[in-house]
Protein backbone atom coordinates (compact mmCIF):
# COMPACT_ATOMS: atom_id res chain seq x y z
CA UNK A 1 0.00 0.00 0.00
CA UNK A 2 1.26 3.35 -0.81
CA UNK A 3 2.33 5.37 2.36
CA UNK A 4 2.80 9.17 2.03
CA UNK A 5 6.49 9.53 2.85
CA UNK A 6 7.56 12.69 4.95
CA UNK A 7 10.65 14.34 5.34
CA UNK A 8 12.35 14.37 9.04
CA UNK A 9 10.68 17.07 10.93
CA UNK A 10 11.32 20.66 10.98
CA UNK A 11 10.36 23.96 13.07
CA UNK A 12 10.96 26.70 10.35
CA UNK A 13 10.36 30.61 10.28
CA UNK A 14 9.86 30.16 6.15
CA UNK A 15 7.02 27.12 7.53
CA UNK A 16 6.02 29.68 10.32
CA UNK A 17 5.10 32.11 7.92
CA UNK A 18 3.27 29.50 4.98
CA UNK A 19 1.02 28.37 7.93
CA UNK A 20 0.12 32.30 9.29
CA UNK A 21 -0.88 32.95 5.31
CA UNK A 22 -2.89 29.35 4.77
CA UNK A 23 -5.12 30.88 7.66
CA UNK A 24 -6.00 34.16 6.44
CA UNK A 25 -8.85 33.23 4.72
CA UNK A 26 -10.63 32.20 7.81
CA UNK A 27 -9.49 35.38 9.61
CA UNK A 28 -12.19 37.45 9.18
CA UNK A 29 -14.93 34.49 10.32
CA UNK A 30 -12.72 33.76 13.29
CA UNK A 31 -12.40 37.32 14.13
CA UNK A 32 -16.90 38.22 13.69
CA UNK A 33 -16.76 34.95 16.30
CA UNK A 34 -14.80 35.94 18.69
CA UNK A 35 -16.23 39.63 18.66
CA UNK A 36 -19.40 37.75 19.53
CA UNK A 37 -17.90 36.44 22.58
CA UNK A 38 -16.63 39.47 23.81
CA UNK A 39 -19.74 40.81 23.49
CA UNK A 40 -21.45 37.82 25.25
CA UNK A 41 -18.85 38.16 28.00
CA UNK A 42 -19.34 41.75 28.49
CA UNK A 43 -23.01 41.10 29.14
CA UNK A 44 -21.99 38.68 31.51
CA UNK A 45 -20.46 41.03 33.42
CA UNK A 46 -16.95 40.55 32.71
CA UNK A 47 -14.31 43.38 32.29
CA UNK A 48 -12.44 44.26 29.17
CA UNK A 49 -8.98 42.45 31.05
CA UNK A 50 -11.53 39.28 32.20
CA UNK A 51 -12.54 39.15 28.72
CA UNK A 52 -9.30 39.17 26.95
CA UNK A 53 -7.29 37.00 29.55
CA UNK A 54 -10.58 34.50 29.02
CA UNK A 55 -9.84 33.84 25.54
CA UNK A 56 -6.07 34.38 25.25
CA UNK A 57 -5.34 31.55 28.26
CA UNK A 58 -8.23 29.38 27.23
CA UNK A 59 -8.24 29.80 23.34
CA UNK A 60 -11.16 27.57 22.85
CA UNK A 61 -14.02 29.19 21.56
CA UNK A 62 -16.41 26.14 22.02
CA UNK A 63 -15.72 25.76 25.79
CA UNK A 64 -15.55 29.27 26.40
CA UNK A 65 -19.53 29.99 24.82
CA UNK A 66 -20.20 27.20 26.82
CA UNK A 67 -18.36 28.01 30.21
CA UNK A 68 -20.07 31.67 30.01
CA UNK A 69 -23.52 30.34 29.69
CA UNK A 70 -23.40 28.78 33.60
CA UNK A 71 -21.02 32.03 34.33
CA UNK A 72 -20.96 33.63 38.19
CA UNK A 73 -19.54 36.35 39.95
CA UNK A 74 -19.19 33.28 42.79
CA UNK A 75 -17.31 31.25 42.46
CA UNK A 76 -17.04 27.60 45.36
CA UNK A 77 -14.89 24.82 45.27
CA UNK A 78 -17.51 22.98 43.70
CA UNK A 79 -18.19 25.21 40.95
CA UNK A 80 -14.69 25.52 39.91
CA UNK A 81 -14.25 21.56 39.93
CA UNK A 82 -17.45 21.54 37.83
CA UNK A 83 -16.17 24.36 35.49
CA UNK A 84 -12.70 22.24 35.06
CA UNK A 85 -14.72 18.78 34.13
CA UNK A 86 -16.92 20.65 32.04
CA UNK A 87 -14.12 21.98 29.87
CA UNK A 88 -12.43 18.84 29.50
CA UNK A 89 -15.70 17.11 28.51
CA UNK A 90 -16.58 20.17 25.81
CA UNK A 91 -12.72 19.71 24.56
CA UNK A 92 -12.43 16.54 24.74
CA UNK A 93 -11.57 16.20 20.79
CA UNK A 94 -8.10 17.90 21.81
CA UNK A 95 -7.09 14.65 23.05
CA UNK A 96 -7.65 12.79 19.84
CA UNK A 97 -6.53 16.20 17.83
CA UNK A 98 -3.18 15.94 19.75
CA UNK A 99 -2.62 12.10 19.00
CA UNK A 100 -2.81 12.79 15.83
CA UNK A 101 0.15 15.17 15.68
CA UNK A 102 2.53 12.61 17.57
CA UNK A 103 4.22 10.90 14.54
CA UNK A 104 4.68 14.47 13.14
CA UNK A 105 5.27 16.45 16.28
CA UNK A 106 7.57 13.02 17.82
CA UNK A 107 11.23 14.04 16.77
CA UNK A 108 10.91 17.55 18.32
CA UNK A 109 12.64 18.51 21.73
CA UNK A 110 9.27 18.64 23.97
CA UNK A 111 9.70 22.19 24.75
CA UNK A 112 8.84 22.68 20.92
CA UNK A 113 6.21 19.95 21.08
CA UNK A 114 4.69 20.37 23.96
CA UNK A 115 4.64 24.55 23.20
CA UNK A 116 3.29 23.97 19.83
CA UNK A 117 0.41 22.05 21.45
CA UNK A 118 -0.54 24.78 23.31
CA UNK A 119 -1.74 26.61 19.99
CA UNK A 120 -3.76 23.42 19.31
CA UNK A 121 -7.59 24.67 18.02
CA UNK A 122 -10.10 22.89 15.73
CA UNK A 123 -9.51 25.21 12.66
CA UNK A 124 -4.99 25.54 12.66
CA UNK A 125 -5.07 22.11 13.59
CA UNK A 126 -7.45 20.68 10.65
CA UNK A 127 -5.29 23.13 8.11
CA UNK A 128 -1.92 21.99 9.22
CA UNK A 129 -3.49 18.05 8.90
CA UNK A 130 -4.21 18.28 5.18
CA UNK A 131 -0.80 20.34 5.07
CA UNK A 132 0.56 16.78 6.00
CA UNK A 133 -1.26 14.77 4.52
CA UNK A 134 0.03 16.60 1.27
CA UNK A 135 3.50 16.29 2.32
CA UNK A 136 4.58 18.77 4.92
CA UNK A 137 6.99 17.96 7.26
CA UNK A 138 7.43 21.53 8.94
CA UNK A 139 5.86 22.42 12.74
CA UNK A 140 6.66 25.80 12.33
CA UNK A 141 3.23 25.65 9.60
CA UNK A 142 0.92 24.33 12.30
CA UNK A 143 2.50 27.30 14.71
CA UNK A 144 1.90 29.72 12.26
CA UNK A 145 -1.39 29.03 11.71
CA UNK A 146 -1.98 28.64 15.51
CA UNK A 147 -0.36 31.75 16.45
CA UNK A 148 -2.36 33.98 14.00
CA UNK A 149 -5.28 32.48 14.91
CA UNK A 150 -4.80 32.82 18.91
CA UNK A 151 -3.62 36.62 17.74
CA UNK A 152 -7.25 37.46 16.45
CA UNK A 153 -9.18 35.34 18.67
CA UNK A 154 -8.05 37.85 21.66
CA UNK A 155 -8.21 40.78 19.58
CA UNK A 156 -11.09 40.32 18.10
CA UNK A 157 -12.79 39.16 21.92
CA UNK A 158 -11.77 42.59 23.23
CA UNK A 159 -13.20 44.65 20.12
CA UNK A 160 -16.62 42.87 21.09
CA UNK A 161 -16.41 43.63 24.17
CA UNK A 162 -15.98 47.07 23.38
CA UNK A 163 -18.56 47.50 20.62
CA UNK A 164 -21.05 45.30 22.86
CA UNK A 165 -24.06 45.15 21.03
CA UNK A 166 -23.67 46.54 17.80
CA UNK A 167 -22.65 43.43 16.21
CA UNK A 168 -24.42 42.00 13.64
CA UNK A 169 -26.58 39.17 13.87
CA UNK A 170 -24.12 36.43 12.43
CA UNK A 171 -26.34 34.19 10.89
CA UNK A 172 -27.92 37.12 9.05
CA UNK A 173 -24.41 37.74 7.01
CA UNK A 174 -23.94 34.21 6.72
CA UNK A 175 -21.27 34.37 9.44
CA UNK A 176 -22.19 30.77 11.12
CA UNK A 177 -21.53 28.75 8.36
CA UNK A 178 -18.12 30.12 7.52
CA UNK A 179 -16.34 27.56 9.75
CA UNK A 180 -18.23 24.40 8.55
CA UNK A 181 -17.31 26.00 4.92
CA UNK A 182 -13.99 26.01 5.95
CA UNK A 183 -13.94 22.41 6.97
CA UNK A 184 -15.54 21.19 3.95
CA UNK A 185 -12.86 23.06 1.61
CA UNK A 186 -9.67 21.16 4.13
CA UNK A 187 -12.44 17.91 3.60
CA UNK A 188 -12.91 17.68 0.13
CA UNK A 189 -8.85 17.26 -1.20
CA UNK A 190 -8.37 14.74 1.65
CA UNK A 191 -10.95 12.39 -0.34
CA UNK A 192 -9.36 9.67 -2.01
CA UNK A 193 -11.61 6.87 -2.43
CA UNK A 194 -13.04 3.84 0.27
CA UNK A 195 -10.91 4.44 2.98
CA UNK A 196 -12.85 7.89 3.44
CA UNK A 197 -16.33 6.89 1.89
CA UNK A 198 -16.45 3.92 4.66
CA UNK A 199 -14.33 6.44 7.36
CA UNK A 200 -16.34 9.35 6.75
CA UNK A 201 -19.82 7.91 6.36
CA UNK A 202 -19.54 5.78 9.78
CA UNK A 203 -18.18 9.70 11.75
CA UNK A 204 -21.33 11.32 10.61
CA UNK A 205 -24.13 8.45 11.12
CA UNK A 206 -22.72 8.24 14.56
CA UNK A 207 -21.99 11.59 15.11
CA UNK A 208 -26.03 11.91 14.12
CA UNK A 209 -26.92 9.07 15.80
CA UNK A 210 -25.37 10.38 19.21
CA UNK A 211 -26.44 13.88 18.63
CA UNK A 212 -30.23 12.87 19.17
CA UNK A 213 -29.42 10.15 21.85
CA UNK A 214 -26.65 11.47 24.34
CA UNK A 215 -26.39 15.49 25.72
CA UNK A 216 -23.63 17.78 25.46
CA UNK A 217 -20.75 17.63 22.69
CA UNK A 218 -19.54 13.85 23.01
CA UNK A 219 -21.35 12.88 19.46
CA UNK A 220 -17.83 15.05 18.19
CA UNK A 221 -15.38 12.94 20.49
CA UNK A 222 -17.46 9.37 20.01
CA UNK A 223 -18.35 9.62 15.99
CA UNK A 224 -14.64 10.74 15.16
CA UNK A 225 -13.01 7.85 16.93
CA UNK A 226 -15.74 5.50 15.24
CA UNK A 227 -14.85 6.97 12.15
CA UNK A 228 -11.04 6.69 12.31
CA UNK A 229 -11.44 3.38 13.35
CA UNK A 230 -13.80 2.70 10.83
CA UNK A 231 -11.68 4.16 8.14
CA UNK A 232 -8.25 2.73 9.41
CA UNK A 233 -9.56 -0.26 9.27
CA UNK A 234 -10.58 -0.54 5.66
CA UNK A 235 -8.01 -1.66 3.29
CA UNK A 236 -7.87 -0.24 -0.25
CA UNK A 237 -7.78 -2.70 -3.02
CA UNK B 1 -9.65 47.97 33.61
CA UNK B 2 -9.70 45.42 36.37
CA UNK B 3 -10.09 41.40 37.02
CA UNK B 4 -11.74 40.25 39.76
CA UNK B 5 -9.98 37.22 41.39
CA UNK B 6 -12.71 34.69 41.29
CA UNK B 7 -13.12 35.62 38.18
CA UNK B 8 -9.43 35.03 37.12
CA UNK B 9 -9.30 31.60 39.44
CA UNK B 10 -11.97 30.36 36.84
CA UNK B 11 -10.24 31.37 33.94
CA UNK B 12 -6.99 29.04 35.08
CA UNK B 13 -9.12 26.14 35.75
CA UNK B 14 -10.53 26.75 32.19
CA UNK B 15 -6.82 27.17 30.63
CA UNK B 16 -5.55 24.43 33.08
CA UNK B 17 -8.03 22.16 31.76
CA UNK B 18 -7.63 22.98 28.07
CA UNK B 19 -4.06 22.72 28.34
CA UNK B 20 -3.94 19.16 30.00
CA UNK B 21 -6.52 17.69 26.96
CA UNK B 22 -4.16 19.47 24.60
CA UNK B 23 -0.96 17.78 26.40
CA UNK B 24 -2.78 14.89 27.26
CA UNK B 25 -3.16 13.01 23.72
CA UNK B 26 0.16 13.33 22.75
CA UNK B 27 1.76 12.12 25.49
CA UNK B 28 -0.13 9.06 25.86
CA UNK B 29 0.60 8.06 22.20
CA UNK B 30 4.30 7.78 23.44
CA UNK B 31 2.95 4.45 25.20
CA UNK B 32 1.11 2.94 21.83
CA UNK B 33 3.50 1.58 19.38
CA UNK B 34 2.78 3.55 16.06
CA UNK B 35 2.33 0.05 13.69
CA UNK B 36 1.54 0.75 10.18
CA UNK B 37 -2.41 -0.07 11.17
CA UNK B 38 -2.05 2.56 14.35
CA UNK B 39 -0.43 4.78 11.72
CA UNK B 40 -3.67 4.72 9.30
CA UNK B 41 -6.35 4.94 12.30
CA UNK B 42 -4.27 7.79 12.94
CA UNK B 43 -4.41 8.98 9.19
CA UNK B 44 -7.79 9.02 9.47
CA UNK B 45 -8.81 11.35 12.07
CA UNK B 46 -8.86 14.17 11.38
CA UNK B 47 -11.49 13.17 8.07
CA UNK B 48 -13.24 11.72 10.54
CA UNK B 49 -13.30 14.09 13.08
CA UNK B 50 -14.10 17.02 10.81
CA UNK B 51 -17.09 15.42 9.64
CA UNK B 52 -18.10 14.56 13.27
CA UNK B 53 -18.32 17.97 14.10
CA UNK B 54 -20.12 19.00 10.93
CA UNK B 55 -22.76 16.57 10.50
CA UNK B 56 -25.10 16.92 13.42
CA UNK B 57 -25.42 20.61 12.68
CA UNK B 58 -25.35 19.96 9.13
CA UNK B 59 -28.67 18.33 9.62
CA UNK B 60 -30.06 20.41 11.76
CA UNK B 61 -29.25 23.45 9.33
CA UNK B 62 -32.08 25.87 7.95
CA UNK B 63 -31.86 26.09 4.07
CA UNK B 64 -29.04 28.93 4.65
CA UNK B 65 -26.87 26.50 6.06
CA UNK B 66 -27.56 23.86 3.72
CA UNK B 67 -27.24 26.44 0.68
CA UNK B 68 -23.40 27.35 2.22
CA UNK B 69 -22.40 24.05 2.60
CA UNK B 70 -23.58 23.18 -1.25
CA UNK B 71 -22.02 26.20 -2.28
CA UNK B 72 -18.69 25.08 -0.40
CA UNK B 73 -18.62 21.78 -1.34
CA UNK B 74 -19.08 22.39 -5.49
CA UNK B 75 -16.23 25.59 -5.30
CA UNK B 76 -13.44 23.54 -2.74
CA UNK B 77 -14.15 20.84 -5.74
CA UNK B 78 -13.94 22.39 -8.77
CA UNK B 79 -11.75 25.57 -7.71
CA UNK B 80 -9.59 24.34 -5.29
CA UNK B 81 -9.59 27.51 -3.04
CA UNK B 82 -10.27 27.75 0.85
CA UNK B 83 -10.81 31.85 0.65
CA UNK B 84 -13.49 31.15 -2.01
CA UNK B 85 -15.16 28.38 -0.78
CA UNK B 86 -15.57 30.54 2.97
CA UNK B 87 -16.85 33.40 0.58
CA UNK B 88 -19.23 31.21 -1.43
CA UNK B 89 -20.85 29.65 1.53
CA UNK B 90 -21.07 33.22 2.94
CA UNK B 91 -22.62 34.32 0.17
CA UNK B 92 -24.93 31.26 -0.77
CA UNK B 93 -25.98 31.63 3.11
CA UNK B 94 -26.55 35.01 3.55
CA UNK B 95 -28.66 35.40 -0.02
CA UNK B 96 -30.73 32.34 0.69
CA UNK B 97 -31.89 33.93 4.15
CA UNK B 98 -32.78 36.93 2.44
CA UNK B 99 -34.85 36.23 -0.16
CA UNK B 100 -36.39 33.17 1.22
CA UNK B 101 -36.31 33.89 4.97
Amino acid sequence: MPQTSHSPTTFTLAGTAEGLRAMMPLIPGLFVFAMAFGAAAAQKGLTLVEASLFSAMVFAGLAQMVALEGWTQHWSVTALLTLGLLTMAVNTRHVLMAAALRPWFAPLPAWQSYGALLLLADNNWALAMRYRTQGGSDAGYFVGAGFITWLFWVIGTAAGHVVGGGIPDPKQVGIDVVVPAFFIAILIPNWKGRREAVGWGVAAAVAIGVSFVLPGWWFIVIGALAGALAGGFTDER
Amino acid sequence: MSAELGTLLAISVMALATVFNRAAGFFLMRLVPITPRVRRVLDALPGALLVALLAPGAVRGDRGMIAGLVAAVLVARFLRSDILAVVAAMVAAAAVRFFWP
